[in-house]
Formats: structure tokens, C-alpha cells, sequence
């Protein structure tokens, strides 16, 4: 089956950063978790990926379909979710969905009323009067109704409290058993040991490894650089301050 | 295009937008300088660039299945019809001015500009100037709109002075009469193929700066 995602090479190069290059494939009916800590890359390589970035080199694949050239369809079959972003605050939600819906040929009303009833969103609020979890939960609203085959999530359970994090991460294991792909970036090692079944970890804004969750944990493992992603990303990432000060 | 203008009148639009249009009633106050009814016009177009930036709505657009260049022309779709409504209100109070009202003392005596088809050229000049200096240098960032509305403004002042002045000068007072109208019709035609040739060059920039930004 083609993967539903293929990032090859990705390069973008910034004055004081330089991402890439960046490689790693998303498959149909499961959960990429994309790793690292803050200000590793997560968010450059989704905006590259989502075409809101250039990068300087690079081949992005959609369904089968080269990116540039065939943007508008390919954009018809992804959602996107961001942790820390909500669309017209003040806006009612039933407002922003009349004009939403009508970009997609797909949209689904019956999906969108079933999505909005068991996530009890009520589209007569404004997105500020609804708390960080459930502006996720929106925005997945958003892109199953137009049955987004590939959802690509920036950081969708930061700042959420632990019961918003759990109901979030069950919602996402029972969309990947529907067929549903998804790219979930995150520094929170935990929400991907719960659902992940690929791992792509980036450091300093180069890929580090791109592995099933089974084969990345035990091939640090063996290596004795961690049992798990917690201490796997520390292995990679934690600096000895107490050196530093004592310098 | 026709769903990106909905969402720019039902979602990305301020309401003081809609609101200064009301402005377009000073093209008939006596002594006072007219001309700044099409800045006003403009400062309630600016109002919809502040609230787009607040709502996060260049990201939600950019991410929409569309054309990204596209989002550019919606707005600019949406500015023009603005001033389209402005314009011709403008005009409609033009005419009662110049037909109704046309001895009335307070426009008999009026020292400063009086609406009539100079004024209307004027107005055309002022929103060329917002479309090009401001929304055209506010698509080089889509976020930045400080330094793109003080070169409007000021631009705008100076066209706004040179306009009052310039009816004072010797044989320049036919900018400022009810006489010579064929004359003042055929500068108001120059000034909306200025108004449209400005317009869409500085959409056409603005779109390929926009398709090229990091958002």
C-alpha cells in the first residue's frame, strides 16, 4: 500500500537554523509520532509539509502525488490540528463551519453533527469560550467532517490537562482503527508511548531515527541508551548544568 | 474565489469596515477638507487587516484547499468593493450637491474643496494609494501592517494638501467650480484608469510576495 506521506530529504535553511535533511513516510491507518524537544524542527518540517514554508529542497508526496502541482486536492483529503491556535476567537463556532464546509467537496453535515454531539461541542459558542482541549477536538471536527484520510497535529495535547490528554489519545487510536493517518508532533514522550506506531525523532533539526515504535525502543535498548521514549529523549537531549555551572 | 469572498464578508471582515462608510457623508460638509471622507473609508479597511492578523486568519486561509494566491485577491476583491460602495455614495451625494444644493451659501462661499467630479478623482487617487502602498507592502510579511499604514497615511496627507491647494493656484480654479464639468469628468476617468491599473499591478505583486512567505 503507498504510504499516505512521504517527506524525502527536506532541507530548509534559516540564518541561525538549519532543518534537514528530513525524511520519514506516514502509512494509511497508523500514528506517527514526531519527536523532540522545543525548537528541534517539529514545526518547521509540518509547515513545510503543509506547503506554509518553502523549503529549499526536498520532495514532499501525498497520496501518491507530488505536492507542488496538486495542492488543492491533496489539501481536500488533510486535516490540520494546532495545539495553540484557534481561528476567529470571537466568531460563532456554527458561523465558521458555514464557511468552512463550503471549501470541501467532501464535507460530510451528518459526520459533522454526530463528530460535534460526542465530542458536546455546541456551535453556538465562540472557540475562546472553549477550553484548549476541546479547540482540538474542533479542529478534528473540522477535518473529519471532510474526511480527512491524513491528519497532521502540531502539538495537539500541550497545556492540556491529563483527563483532556487521555480522551484525546483514545480519540486518536479509535481514528488510526478507522483507517485514519496520523502525524502527531510532540515533546510529551507519553501521549506517543500510549498510541504511536511509527516514531520519527528530530534533534537540532536533523532526523536521529524513523522506525516502528517496537524497533526504535528496542534498538536503544540493546544499545543501553533507554527503556523507553522519556528516557530515550533524555539519553539525546539533557545537558549536565551542574557541569556548566561549575565552570 | 466565490467561497474565499464569503469567508471575507462572513469571517475575515471587521464590522467598522461596514461602519465607515458612513464617513462618505462628509463629501458634503462645507469647510472642512472633504478629501479625508476616502481616508476614512480606508481606516475602516485597515480595521479587517488588524482583526485578520488577531484571528489567525491568513494561517486558517493558507491551509484552506485553495489556490494561496487566491487568498490574496479575495482581499483585494474585498477592499475594492468597499470602495466601490464608497465611491459611488460619494457620487450620489456629488450630484445632489452639485444639482439640489448647488447655490447654497455654505458651498457659494466654501474656501476648501467641494465635492464634484475632482473631489471623486481625488477619492480614486487616495484608494489607489491605500491598495498599493498599504495592502501591497502588507502582503511582503502578511503580518507586519505598521510601517505599510504610515506610508499610506502619509501619502495620503500630502495628497489630501496638495489637493486643497491646488484649486487655489491661478488657472487651476476650474478644479473647484460647477463649470468646465466635461474637463473634471474626463480627470476623474484618468484617476479610476490610475485607481485600476494601480490596483491590479499592486494585487499581482502582492500575490507572488505572498506565495513565496514562511508563514
Amino acid at each position: 500500500m503507498t504510504p499516505v506521506l512521504i517527506v524525502e530529504n527536506l532541507i530548509k535553511t534559516y540564518p541561525a537554523f538549519r532543518l534537514g535533511p528530513v525524511s520519514f513516510k506516514v502509512e494509511a491507518g497508523s500514528i506517527m509520532g514526531f519527536i523532540g524537544r522545543n525548537g528541534a524542527g517539529k514545526t518547521t518540517t509540518l509547515k513545510s509539509i503543509l506547503n506554509i514554508a518553502h523549503p529549499d529542497s526536498g520532495s514532499i508526496r501525498y497520496f501518491g502525488q507530488e505536492l507542488p502541482g496538486n495542492e488543492r486536492a491533496i489539501k481536500q483529503r488533510v486535516g490540520f490540528a494546532g495545539g495553540a491556535v484557534d481561528y476567529y476567537p470571537r466568531k460563532k463556532i456554527a458561523d465558521m463551519i458555514a464557511v468552512t464546509r463550503s471549501f470541501y467537496d467532501n464535507w460530510d453535515d451528518e459526520a459533522y453533527r454526530k463528530y460535534m454531539d460526542i465530542f458536546s461541542i455546541d456551535p453556538q459558542k465562540s472557540p475562546r469560550e472553549l477550553s484548549e482541549g476541546m479547540k482540538v477536538k474542533l479542529n478534528l471536527v473540522i477535518a473529519l467532517s471532510h474526511k480527512a484520510e491524513l491528519l497532521i497535529l502540531d502539538e495537539p495535547t500541550s497545556g492540556l490537562d491529563p483527563i483532556s490528554r487521555e480522551e484525546l489519545l483514545e480519540i486518536f487510536t479509535a481514528l488510526k482503527e478507522r483507517g485514519v493517518a496520523i502525524l502527531f508532533s510532540t515533546h510529551i514522550t507519553s501521549d506517543l508511548d500510549k498510541c504511536a506506531d511509527h516514531i520519527t525523532y528530530i534533534k537540532k533539526g536533523e532526523i536521529v531515527a524513523s522506525d516502528t515504535m517496537e524497533s526504535f525502543i528496542t534498538g536503544h535498548s540493546i544499545r543501553g541508551e533507554g527503556r523507553n521514549l522519556e528516557e530515550i529523549m533524555l539519553h539525546y537531549e539533557k545537558e549536565d548544568y551542574r557541569e556548566k555551572f561549575a565552570e | 474565489m466565490k467561497n474565499l469572498l464569503n469567508k471575507e464578508l462572513r469571517l475575515s471582515s471587521h464590522l467598522l469596515s461596514y461602519l465607515f462608510l458612513f464617513f462618505s457623508i462628509m463629501a458634503l460638509i462645507p469647510g472642512y477638507p472633504i478629501l479625508v471622507s476616502a481616508f476614512f473609508v480606508c481606516f475602516g479597511l485597515f480595521q479587517t487587516f488588524q482583526n485578520g492578523r488577531e484571528t489567525n486568519d491568513i494561517l486558517y486561509s493558507a491551509l484552506l484547499p485553495i489556490d494561496k494566491k487566491d487568498v490574496v485577491k479575495a482581499r483585494y476583491i474585498f477592499v475594492c468593493l468597499i470602495q466601490i460602495i464608497a465611491f459611488i455614495l460619494m457620487a450620489v451625494l456629488t450630484a445632489l450637491r452639485m444639482t439640489f444644493f448647488a447655490n447654497a451659501t455654505p458651498y457659494a462661499n466654501n474656501a476648501m474643496m467641494n465635492s464634484n467630479p475632482v473631489f471623486l478623482a481625488w477619492t480614486l487617487l487616495i484608494f489607489a494609494l491605500f491598495n498599493t502602498l498599504f495592502v501591497g507592502l502588507f502582503y511582503k510579511t502578511a503580518y507586519k501592517f505598521g510601517k505599510p499604514f504610515i506610508a499610506f497615511i502619509v501619502a495620503s496627507m500630502l495628497t489630501i494638501c496638495v489637493a486643497e491647494v491646488s484649486h487655489h493656484l491661478p488657472g487651476l480654479e476650474f478644479l473647484n467650480t460647477s463649470d468646465r464639468l466635461p474637463l473634471q469628468f474626463m480627470l476623474m476617468f484618468f484617476a479610476l484608469v490610475i485607481f485600476v491599473f494601480a490596483t491590479i499591478i499592486s494585487c499581482r505583486i502582492a500575490q507572488r510576495n505572498f506565495d513565496l512567505l514562511d508563514l
